[in-house]
């Protein structure tokens, strides 16, 4: 094709007509680029693929609609007014009016977020489907150290804690959540709200590292859609579930840091509404301290101190207010749960847990309300102590020299997660306190895929719930490994002794197996020497021969069907299947390894006993 | 603060700290001001020395005095701190009279809990070497001189562990301070810190020091005998001001103007009910679809804290992991910790999340269709095979005897006999269904091709060796038709010389005695050698001859023309049309079509490929196959269009001969690797269908020699039998079942 001449001034057409590059873009709204991509990130404006990239591969290309609603974006004209703003703060802090400064500081025009949200998520479904990403930024802001050096300011924190919490108390309270995993990265929810799935990411309650590589101001702006975002969704949430919103905490518990309980029991005081009010003020007056530590004179004098004192200066109000309240709305709307829901709802309902130090406090105290169970912890403010008789199950991490006692199981924490994932209350026996725990399976996983590598302990908790539902799962002789007790529970074969006699007939079935199988092997391949052997005689004997049939042909046959379908495939068709055959492979070593790992650690074991 | 205090001399010290009985409060206070310190040997550094039992005043007193620093009003302190002047100045006299007493005084106060006898002794040696650098001293094994002028000795430092361990033992330890002046370390007490504080704060240092006291007017202005001004109060504090009016109208009219702006109410920001009406949204917005960010990865089991066993790779594999390309290595690699508690902070987890905010804002879009279909249901739908037998499956045959590759097969009409060349320089003919080695000719030169004629009664063996053909009698047939052929194959002894000078013949007929036969000598290589249906005519093709590189020979006239067409590109093969007087002269990228009683073009057909190889024509005349070098095979249907109907990429190398069967709809191709295709290829008579291609069998067998695999193949006239010649020096036919 000649490439047509275009006299100057002609409109464009094609790729080079529908999109920019970022720099033309820039141009084109005349801003910077940090601003623009911050507008970008608000807007959710991307990038977007042409099929010719005119200018290059190496640019990033936007389309031209996407431009134009940034152009007309009133947030661009409100940064535009904060630029100049800031310039006079400038000015007048060079002049020493201070006084003016600070008047011009507090009048900064701040952008609305509630109309870009409105924008961008038309629905609360379409928020709802995009929360993931939301949620765990606010989650890992919630648990950040707030560094000055890094603009992550306290406020900020405390405010994503509180928006986090929020989430997860009503989570909690309407019994949403469906799947925990703790990994390495942290502790992974699955919630299903509304009909959509939402997974987050929370870290691991420790001391978050922020690295120099990451650019936090980007992150700050995603923070800054975040934030409303996820407090016009909790407004909506709550509301849907008649509570008021900005949910009052008891400052006692929030301090000592239970605001997922202060918060669950927030729902109770709906018929007392004047301890609720002296309870906000006290509530707000303590957040201000919190977030002002260098605020007021009065609390100037030992701000050292302050986070010291805070514990037992607050005030002895009834502990744990939101979580009783929003149980009592609960209860009315117990009808509309649905099938899963209730089944949720009822996994800890016979159940009270006790935990101990050392343990994910803050996870477990969500997940356990939100299974239905009553939990307690070790400190203040707890709605009930360590001796209370009523106490099923106490959660240990580290084996304890105190007292212990006999009406209850010591359990480690895993046992909380890998409950709720399988539905069913699983036999403490192996994560009593002090054994190694059985490993902690993720649930994200589709074991229903072909090929898929189920883990051994996926497959008891497979026949414990079948167990559980009353059914009676044949047990094929593959998974009755007898080394694993939790089948042996299942079958009812408690005794141990009988347990290890099963044992062993069945490594001496499993012997026998084996050589036979050997035998076979060896039978058959001995069958092909001899017959090849016996067509190299023929070859040589005479100078033509007949053969009966070709062994290269025989062999060949069975792929021959495979790659004789291929032929007629149009080339696009071809790659494809060679793509899939690539990753399947791909998947099938990976399972392989995995297989091949398992085998080496049975035998190990094997050995061993 | 500390080392301020220490500056003053003892002295002075002693001056101020004088303790009189009469101002208990002030002392204290001074004494706090000027911060003492307090000896190593004293365990509570409060300054109470009014609870010690040697203490000279009284126990109530001092008492007294508590309960009054407690709880004194201000005014009343001041009172105090007045009077207490005048008397801190009587008891500067008394000390300078009598500085003995002095001293005395301010060792008590100093001592604290210390018997007074031997105060003197166990008193800190006060440091009275000024304000002057103490590294002056550093070298010293003193510190200073005492008031007497003796050398104050310094202590011997103590074992840095061991003052760590005792520090941090010591819940005290923050209070701690070493001064390096007197060399000694201070406990500061409670009260000294919160002085410290206030004046970090730049506040009073003492916390009942109030920097503003209520005036109290000490001026009684009522009820005076003789007030001091004694003139009317003015007018203009009873009207208006009319300055203020002024100021007042100034304002409005500025406000008036828009001049003044008031700060609007400040707007609640806070959450509302934002989607309180979902429905009215059904309406599209005009803008670009939106494609919301696709969602993280959920973990599996190798993320857990606690994987299964099989789950963590072992040592090695992870060494081996160092090996890998830094793309291929994982990147995370699983580890087992195990309990909760020991999990620890996942360092990466502010990078992931800054890293997926990357991706959020950075990356395009795209919606790709993610096919989750089993890769089985991509292929087509081919008949059941069952349905399109018979075709050839096994190999049935072998024919051993040459000596080299076997380049060439032919068979003849009737079936029976097959001729094959070899590079060994030998033709055989073989008895078909016994493999019996019929005949054998000695070429001389490798054989390229060998072609039978087409008839059945005429058994002449057409076979190209190097620059020749050659006309062999087979001396098959009966009598007459022995005949027929060999006044077929008498060629007249070459004309004379006179001929050639005028027009170079491109080929001669020559009679060839050895193997009673004729020989025609071309110029260059000749590689193939190919039959007109009706036996008289045969076309040789020479790649090399340029524009002579198609020739067409009759055997009846021994005559030879050269086509009278121009050809673009190397030829490589040629062939006639079945029916009709149709030639095929395959070049290297395409198939031309040349009508020979019109003489004229007919088609052009473009293969599309880089170097085709071979060439075959359907028995229906329609439809043409060609091979090609890269391993494609491309049908042509001729009525449809000049580019290839269907493209089949089969072989992975070159494709050397492929074949149309005469009667059963059967098509084969055979290639370098040692595998012969065999393919049903259905022409229906109906023009609107397509030709259907279904492949039916991989014929596998020959043996790989020098890079050459199957050299040829043939179809049976009759049978559905497959002959191919191998590099392998065998020649094998496959039978159907």
């Amino acid at each position: 094709m000649v490439k047509h001449y275009r006299p100057a001034g002609k409109k464009k057409e094609g790729n080079a007509a529908k999109f920019l590059t970022r720099t033309q873009a820039l141009k084109q709204l005349q801003i910077s680029l940090p601003l623009f991509r911050k507008l970008c990130i608000l807007k959710g404006v991307t990038p977007r693929e042409p099929k010719k990239k005119f200018k290059g591969n190496d640019k990033t290309y936007y389309h031209v609609k996407d431009v134009s609603f940034l152009h007309h974006e009133p947030l661009l004209e409100i940064h535009r007014a904060i630029r100049v703003h800031e310039r006079k703060i400038k000015k007048a802090e060079a002049k020493k009016n201070l006084e003016r400064a600070n008047r011009l500081r507090e009048k900064t025009p701040k952008p609305k977020i509630d109309r870009i949200i409105r924008q961008r998520y038309p629905r609360f479904v379409d928020a709802l489907g995009e929360l993931d990403d939301c949620l765990t930024m606010v989650h890992l802001f919630a648990a950040l150290p707030a560094t000055e050096s890094k603009k992550i300011d306290v406020e900020r924190v405390h405010k994503c804690r509180r928006l986090a919490h929020e989430w997860q108390a009503f989570v909690s309270r309407t019994h949403k959540l469906r799947k925990t995993f703790v990994s390495v990265k942290g502790i992974y929810y699955q919630a299903e709200v509304e009909g959509q799935t939402i997974t987050w990411l929370t870290p691991h309650s420790l001391q978050q590292v922020v690295s120099n590589d990451v650019d936090i101001p980007t992150m700050l702006n995603f923070l800054q859609i975040y934030e409303p975002l996820l407090g016009f969704i909790n407004f909506h949430l709550y509301h849907s579930i008649k509570l008021k919103y900005p949910p009052i905490l008891d400052t006692r518990l929030e301090a000592l840091a239970a605001d997922l309980y202060a918060l669950s029991r927030y729902a109770n005081a709906n018929n007392r509404p004047a301890i609720l009010n002296s309870e906000a003020s006290q509530s707000v007056e303590s957040e201000q301290m919190e977030s002002k530590p260098i605020g007021a004179e009065t609390e100037n004098k030992d701000s050292e101190l302050r986070l010291a004192q805070l514990q037992h200066q607050l005030p002895s109000n009834e502990p744990g207010a939101l979580m009783h309240l929003v149980e009592k709305a609960a209860g009315e709307d117990e009808e509309e749960y649905d099938e899963e829901t209730r089944q949720c709802k009822n996994l800890f309902q016979n159940v009270k847990i006790f935990l101990s130090r050392e343990v994910p406090r803050e996870s477990l105290l969500f997940i356990i309300p939100a299974f239905g169970g009553i939990v307690s912890w070790e400190g203040e403010g707890a709605p009930f102590v360590e001796s209370d008789q009523g106490i099923t199950h106490q959660i240990v991490d580290r084996e304890a020299q105190g007292h212990r006692f006999l009406s209850r199981e010591y359990v480690q924490p895993q046992w909380v997660f890998d409950c709720v994932n399988a539905r069913i209350i699983l036999p403490t026996e192996n994560y009593l306190v002090g054994r190694i725990p059985p490993p902690h399976l993720s649930p994200f996983v589709d074991y229903d895929e072909e090929g898929a590598y189920v883990p051994e302990y996926a497959k008891t908790i497979k026949h414990l719930q079948a167990a559980a539902r009353k059914e009676v799962l044949p047990l094929p002789g593959l998974e009755k490994d007898l080394e694993d007790p939790q089948n042996l529970l299942v079958e009812g074969v408690i005794d141990r002794a009988a347990a290890n006699h099963a044992a062993k007939e069945k490594q001496k079935m499993m012997v026998h197996e084996l050589r036979y199988q050997e035998d076979l092997k060896k039978e058959l391949q001995g069958a092909t020497y001899t017959s090849a052997g016996s067509t190299a005689r023929e070859e040589t004997s005479a100078g033509l021969i007949q053969t009966g049939e070709s062994t290269n042909n025989g062999q060949g046959n069975v792929d021959d069907g495979a790659e004789m379908s291929k032929l007629l495939l149009s080339r696009k068709k071809r790659k494809l299947l060679e793509a899939m055959r690539i990753s399947n492979e791909r998947k099938q070593t990976k399972n392989d390894v995995i297989v091949r790992r398992k085998k080496k650690i049975d035998e190990a074991q094997n050995q061993r006993s | 603060m500390k080392g301020q205090g220490r500056k003053s001399t003892t002295s002075q010290s002693r001056e101020v700290k004088k303790p009189t009985e009469m101002d208990q409060k002030d002392e204290a206070i001074v004494n706090q001001q000027e911060a003492p310190v307090p000896s190593d040997s004293e365990e509570d550094s409060d300054y109470e020395y009014s609870g010690d039992s040697d203490y000279d005043y009284d126990s109530s007193d001092s008492l007294d005095y508590q309960s009054e620093s407690a709880g004194s009003g201000e005014l009343e302190e001041n009172d105090d701190d007045n009077s207490g002047d005048s008397e801190g100045a009587e008891s500067q006299d008394e000390d300078a009279v009598n500085p003995d007493g002095g001293s005395e005084g301010s060792d008590l106060h100093q001592g604290g809990g210390v018997e007074s006898d031997s105060s003197e002794d166990e008193v800190a040696p006060r440091n009275t070497i000024g304000e002057v650098p103490l590294k002056w001293y550093a070298d010293e094994p003193h510190i200073g001189y005492d008031i007497t002028g003796k050398k104050i000795k310094k202590k011997e430092k103590a074992d840095k562990l061991d003052s760590f361990l005792k520090n941090v033992d010591d819940s005290k330890n923050w209070r701690k301070i070493y001064d390096e002046y007197n060399d000694e370390v201070v406990e500061l007490t409670k009260d000294e810190i919160k002085m410290v504080r206030r004046l970090i704060k730049n506040g009073a240092p003492h916390a009942d020091f109030d920097p503003h006291p209520t005036y109290v007017d000490w001026f009684k202005w009522d009820d005076a005998k003789h007030p001091l001004s004694n003139a009317p109060e003015p007018k203009r504090r009873f009207i208006p001001s009319k300055w203020e009016a002024k100021k007042v109208v100034q304002y409005v009219r500025a406000i008036r103007k828009g001049l003044i702006t008031f700060d609007k109410p400040k707007e609640a920001d806070g959450p509302y009910l934002l989607w309180e009406d979902d429905s009215g949204l059904a309406e599209k917005e005009k803008h670009l679809t939106y494609i919301p960010a696709p969602k993280q990865k959920l973990p599996g089991h190798d993320e857990s804290y606690n994987p299964p066993l099989e789950y963590i790779p072992t040592q090695e594999e992870i060494n081996s992991y160092q090996l890998m390309f830094e793309e291929d290595r994982p990147k995370f690699i699983p580890k087992s910790f195990g309990s909760m508690r020991s999990i620890p902070a996942y360092e990466n987890a502010m990078k992931e999340a800054f890293e997926r905010c990357l991706d959020l804002y950075l990356c395009p879009r795209i919606r790709k269709k993610r096919l989750n279909i089993d890769p089985e249901s991509l292929k087509p739908k081919l008949p059941s095979k069952k349905e399109l037998k018979p075709y050839p499956v096994t190999c049935y045959i072998e024919f051993k005897g040459h000596e080299g590759a076997v380049t060439s097969i032919s068979i003849e009409a009737s079936g029976q006999w097959m001729a094959s060349g070899s590079s060994d320089g030998t033709v055989r003919v073989w008895e078909v269904e016994t493999g019996r080695c019929l005949r054998r000719w000695e070429v001389g030169e490798p054989v390229s091709c060998v072609a039978w004629n087409p008839l059945s009664d005429i058994h002449i063996l057409a076979v190209s060796a190097g620059q020749d053909v050659l006309l062999l009698n087979t001396c098959l047939g009966d009598e007459e038709e022995q005949k027929r052929i060999k006044e077929l194959l008498w060629a007249e002894p070459p004309k004379t010389s006179d001929d050639a000078g005028t027009k170079a013949p491109s080929v001669s007929w020559v009679k060839d005695d050895e193997h009673e036969g004729i020989r025609l000598k071309h110029l260059k290589a000749v590689t193939s050698v190919e039959w007109h249906r009706k036996g008289d005519y045969f076309s040789t093709v020479m790649p090399k001859g340029e524009s002579r590189s198609v020739l067409i020979h009759q055997l009846s006239k021994k005559a030879t023309q050269k086509l009278p067409f121009k050809l673009r590109g190397i030829a490589v093969r040629s062939t006639f049309h079945p029916s009709r007087s149709i030639f095929f002269i395959c070049t290297q990228k395409s198939v031309r079509v040349y009508d020979l009683l019109k003489s004229k073009l007919i088609k052009k057909l473009d293969t599309g490929l880089k170097e085709a190889s071979s060439i075959a024509v359907h028995p229906g005349g329609d439809n043409l196959i060609v091979g090609s070098k890269e391993g494609k095979l491309c049908w042509f249907d001729m009525d449809l269009s000049s580019k290839p109907y269907k493209i089949l990429k089969c072989h992975p190398k070159d494709i050397n001969n492929v074949v149309f069967h005469r009667s059963y709809p059967l098509f084969a191709t055979c290639s370098d690797d040692g595998t012969a295709y065999v393919f049903h290829g259905m022409v229906y008579s109906d023009l609107n269908k397509n030709p259907l291609i279904v492949p039916l069998e991989i014929l596998r067998g020959h043996a790989n020699s020098n890079g050459k695999g199957m050299l040829d193949c043939k179809f049976h006239p009759r049978q559905p039998w497959l002959f191919t010649a191998g590099a392998d020096k065998l020649i094998k036919l496959y039978c159907h079942h």
